[in-house]
């Protein structure tokens, strides 16, 4: 008598809109979510611009890009080590060889004025002097880099 | 009748029950997952542009951005906005110049250049920016960002040097 009152009022949450909830939210996270950063170096610190725009994904695949982070001191961060600005130079005249050799396998002409197709990066930090910085992009453009594209945060 | 009762409760008997917790438990999994791995930070975002070699810009013959379209015939240097960023102490913008003014702060540089842009008699579409070495690379942005807005992109940039340190006062 007693366990049939006890099955009879036995409490049995509804969890079917508590499962709703939480796949909502799992949507949430799963768009917001971003895991193609692998390029950015956590230690730049990027300058803020209002009038600078976000990269769509379709040219990003498009395009040949080549990243440089440099850093505060304007050391470059580069597939791991960080380069002195000799060492960078010697770097970016390296990559313009590999983008040429590219180039020439995949059967490509070059540009009459000898300008590399690939895209140059710069993450540089907001606290970097500007001497290095134009080292660098003269590094890039007497190697034949023409392309280049300034990344910046919105908001501050 | 009685027949029909009896199919109601042989139905009854043979419900069958979900059970819905142990998806619940793996969607909490989820959901911890995406929690602790995400990150609001502010979008990056960036200025995409042309950069030819810079000391050629102010030259007669220099050579046109690859994107020059519009006043072709003329030569860069009646094209090409001069503007000259010092660095004042901590690397901080101590004074901008643009061709030969001297201008005092960004907010009256932004209204100088939208005026100049503004004067259809003026063949004005690229810009050469000679920055001081010292000077902070946010401070070097700001002016990208004022010229981006006013729709110049084709900009070229050259290191400030000893020599003009006298010019434009």
């Amino acid at each position: 008598m007693s366990a049939s009152l006890s099955s009879e009022t036995r409490a049995e949450p509804n969890l079917t809109p508590l499962l709703d909830v939480v796949f909502q939210l799992i949507t949430f996270f799963m768009l917001v979510i971003n895991f193609s950063n692998d390029n950015f170096d956590q230690r730049v610190k990027l300058p803020v611009a209002g009038s600078a725009r976000p990269v769509d994904d379709a040219s990003k695949v498009a395009e040949d890009r080549l990243v440089l982070n440099i850093d505060s001191s304007g050391r470059l961060l580069f597939n791991g080590k960080n380069y002195s600005s000799d060492e960078a130079i010697e770097q970016i005249k390296l990559q313009a060889a590999l983008v040429r050799l590219n180039v020439k396998a995949g059967g490509v002409k070059l540009d009459p004025s000898g300008s590399l197709p690939t895209r140059i990066v710069i993450r540089a930090d907001r606290d970097m002097s500007f001497g290095p910085l134009y080292q660098l992009m003269n590094a890039c453009q007497n190697n034949g880099f023409q392309k280049f594209e300034f990344k910046a945060m919105t908001g501050s | 009748m009685s027949l029909g009762k009896k199919k109601k409760k042989q139905k009854r008997s043979s419900d069958v029950d979900i059970p819905i917790t142990p998806m619940l438990d793996m969607a909490f999994q989820l959901l911890t997952f995406f929690i602790l791995t995400y990150t609001p930070s502010p979008q990056e975002t960036s200025f995409a542009m042309n950069l030819v070699p810079a000391q050629a810009a102010t030259k007669l013959d220099a050579q046109m951005s690859s994107d020059a379209a519009s006043n072709a015939d003329l030569p860069a240097s009646l094209r090409t906005l001069d503007t000259g960023l010092r660095a004042a102490e901590g690397g901080r913008l101590g004074r901008i110049s643009l061709g030969e003014n001297a201008i005092d702060g960004m907010a009256a540089f932004e209204k100088e250049l939208t005026s100049i842009l503004s004067d259809k008699d003026l063949a004005f579409d690229q810009a050469l920016i000679r920055v001081d070495p010292r000077l902070h690379f946010s401070e070097v942005m700001k002016v990208i960002d004022i010229y981006a807005k006013l729709k110049i992109t084709k900009i070229s940039f050259s290191e400030m040097t000893g020599a003009d340190e006298g010019s434009p006062q």
